[in-house]
């Protein structure tokens, strides 16, 4: 029974068996915490799935959107594209980190961190400005649903990796630790036992010994009682003899 | 990983030119020291050259988002999906030409298969 | 007088011209492209136009930026062919014409000087009509001092770039100041060469650059609002002619919001429709709103967009215009503009069709 299951090399004492049982107990409480975290963490993980989906969607009209007012800049202005790219030299657009916390997890998210830049304002100026300008805006927005659906799933991937890990330990504890520390428990309670039993067996065979003992210097007794039974009739006899002696000589002696 | 997205601020692009040129009109472009936080890629780019950038553009410690076209990631798909950090994000993004896909994004995908078992 | 002799020199090419003008899309070959599902049928229907099979040995898929450089290049190899056959005074014309061109390809190389770029592959973004022999000259140039001589001895923008730029302007300018004050010599020399002309061509000439000029006055004015550009630099960008200028100009130097600007158009009646948000634009205005509507508001954009609408419309009117009359080389000038409209046209359509589009897909100016 106790050679069941893995268990711990422990050395079964009583002292031992109150600590496994010890842990054990805070096996299963942590058991049923993880499990908890594990559960509000899958309900956040199914909402941001379905928000990701949905952003992943709305990406696309967005992003046709945008590249069609870029198309509208091209027809009024001609290709700006050489301009935008060399004109280019430090970001008005950037993202700022904050962080969310579900359950102990830290999930990121981005905030658009947009300062009102002068680049490109004079792109287009003889022509096209305003198509320049509202396309800027239209890839503004774009970039902001961007930026959204980027923390959304930097969000999705951390909780994915933390609902991994809490997963595994959760089957962990569940189906290792505890079943280790219970078969530590019954082994030490087995062990346990049988020493008792062992002990049992010992004192029952030193009683035995002492009885058997016992008996023996019973029977010795008995048999030294039967000796001295029969000796005090010796001796009695002795003694009577000896008293018969004496009256004997009593009897006998002249003087 | 809980400290280092602080200093995470920029945006990264990799796409062809118009999804470039708009997102430079956005303002996300960053030159400095000649290194630019944006790849043109065009019919004519090597895939090594993809490669390098997006290696470099997911190593860098100041891009917290990295933007690449449906299609260009398409080229290099292997590399893509093996991509596993969180930080800086990858967001596959459409382009003019190439309409999104929803089933060759290798986030949606992971989802699809969460979904799926 | 000069009806009389015209025909000795410059008849045939314009009645090359005006054959290459009924070669332009009719409204009804506009709607069969406008009918197109995909770009593959685009191509199709093009084929059975003047454009003929200028697609055809191109690999699917089509991107729309190949179908603008092909349809250039169609309009170039006609203008190559017109400049080849002129003589003078029409050469000299057709050389003005190429100039504005020009100058956005030296716009161009300078920009990539600037930036310290390899500005031999700059060669091949340049627009085909403003490529002019000595450009690979240009790109020799490592710095914008060397890249100024240069432009001042090798090009035909020399004169443009002597008169209002040094130099040292030349680094420390906005690239679209430069740009504009090139533009502003350009539209003068232009005009004051049609002057010299004379007879019809000037009257008609000077009524398309007189617009031209205005165009780009209202334009820099309602651009730079809200931009680093001062009214003093805004001034000197405005052309030295149109029908705005002097009064008008002036109006618009100190101009601060839209209204003022509709303010100093009130003395043009054609220009005074352009601001009237009822009159024309309901095609435009309402696409704005569906655009809108997906996006929230976008509110300043609208006015502006419009009104370059319609500055495209009224420029095709007047081109139109030129044909009507014979003996003159505005024809030469017109005809180049409408094809760059309808490949501009041409060009959003296919955008239309393949960013699929279909509600903005009427918004590109026909000619006929």
């Amino acid at each position: 029974m106790s050679g069941a299951g893995p268990r711990e090399n422990i050395f079964p004492t009583r002292m031992a068996l109150t600590n496994t049982k010890l842990r054990l107990k805070g096996a299963q409480t942590g058991h049923s915490l993880l499990a908890k975290k594990r559960d509000a963490l899958t309900t956040r993980f199914r909402a941001i799935l379905r928000k990701v989906d949905e952003a992943k969607r709305k990406m696309g009209r967005v992003m046709q959107l945008a590249s069609f007012s870029l198309a509208e800049v091209t027809y009024a202005t001609g290709d700006i594209s050489y301009l935008v790219q060399e004109q280019a030299k430090s970001a008005s657009f950037k993202v700022k980190a904050k962080q969310e916390n579900v359950s102990g997890v830290v999930l990121p998210a981005f905030e658009v961190d947009r300062v009102p830049g002068t680049d490109f304002n004079l792109t287009g100026l003889g022509r096209g400005g305003q198509q320049v300008i509202r396309s800027k805006e239209v890839y503004a927005k774009a970039v902001e649903t961007l930026v959204e659906l980027a923390s959304l799933q930097t969000a999705f991937m951390i909780l994915d990796e933390v609902i991994r890990a809490t997963n595994r330990r959760v089957n962990a504890i569940e189906h290792v630790i505890i079943p280790r520390l219970e078969n530590t428990v019954k082994y030490i309670t087995s062990e346990l036992d049988e020493m008792d039993r062992e002990e049992f067996f010992r004192l029952k065979k030193v009683q035995g010994k002492k009885k058997r003992d016992a008996e023996k210097a019973d029977k010795l007794k008995s048999l030294q009682n039967a000796d001295a039974e029969r000796s005090p009739n010796v001796v009695e006899e002795g003694v009577e003899s000896g008293g018969d002696l004496l009256s004997n000589r009593d009897e006998d002696v002249i003087f | 990983m809980t400290t280092a997205f602080k200093e995470r601020n920029l945006l990264a692009v990799i796409g062809d030119e118009d999804t470039i040129t708009g997102m430079l009109l956005a303002g996300i472009g960053h030159v400095e020291r000649g290194k630019k936080n944006f790849l043109i890629v065009d019919s004519k780019t090597q895939v090594s050259a993809i490669e390098a950038a997006f290696q470099e553009f997911t190593e860098r410690k100041d891009i917290a988002i990295l933007l690449i076209n449906q299609h260009v990631a398409e080229k290099i798909r292997p590399t893509v999906d093996k991509y596993q950090q969180a930080f800086p994000a990858l967001l596959e993004i459409p382009s003019k030409d190439h309409p999104y896909d929803p089933a060759k994004d290798s986030i949606l995908k992971r989802v699809q298969k969460l979904f799926g078992d | 007088m000069e009806a009389l002799f015209y025909n000795v020199d410059a008849g045939f090419l314009e009645g090359i011209v005006r054959g290459y003008k009924t070669g332009l899309l009719t409204q009804n070959q506009y709607n069969n492209l406008t009918q197109c599902e995909s770009i593959e049928d685009f191509r199709t229907q093009l084929s059975a136009t003047d454009y003929g099979n200028f697609l055809a040995n191109e690999p699917l898929p089509i991107s729309t930026s190949t179908i603008a450089d092909k349809a250039t290049q169609v309009l170039v190899d006609q203008f190559n062919y017109l400049r080849s056959n002129a003589v003078e005074p029409l050469a000299t014309f057709l050389d003005y014409i190429t100039y504005a061109y020009m100058i956005d390809n030296v716009i161009l190389l300078i920009t990539g000087t600037l930036h310290e770029r390899d500005t031999h592959e700059l060669i091949e973004r340049c627009h085909p009509l403003g490529v002019f022999d000595s450009m690979p000259a240009l790109c020799v140039a490592s710095n914008v001092e060397e890249l100024y001589h240069t432009v001042l001895v090798e090009t035909p923008l020399a004169r443009f770039f002597r008169d209002s730029l040094s130099a040292a302007e030349l680094d420390d300018l906005n690239i679209e100041i430069i740009r504009n004050t090139l533009y502003k010599a350009y539209l003068e020399d232009f005009y004051a060469l049609c002057q010299k002309i004379g007879g019809p061509t000037a009257d008609i000439m000077s009524r398309i650059l007189a617009f031209e000029a205005d165009r780009r006055s209202i334009n820099i004015t309602i651009n730079s609002f809200g931009t680093e550009l001062s009214k003093e630099q805004r001034a000197r960008l405005f052309p030295a002619i149109g029908r705005l200028f002097p009064e008008g100009n002036n109006q618009l130097a100190r101009a601060d919001d839209i209204d003022q600007v509709r303010g100093a158009c009130e003395a043009v009646s054609e220009y005074r429709a352009f601001f009237d948000s009822s009159a024309t634009g309901g095609a435009p205005s309402n696409a704005n709103g569906s655009t809108a509507h997906l996006l929230g508001e976008l509110d300043d954009g609208g006015v502006g967009a419009d009104l370059e609408d319609r500055f495209f419309l009224y420029e095709v009117h007047l081109n139109k215009q030129a044909f009507l009359q014979q003996f003159q080389y505005a024809v030469f000038y017109a005809y180049i503009r409408l094809r760059e409209q309808e490949i501009r046209s041409l060009t959003w359509i296919a955008e239309c069709i393949a960013q699929d589009a279909k509600d903005r897909i009427h918004d590109f100016i026909p000619i006929f």
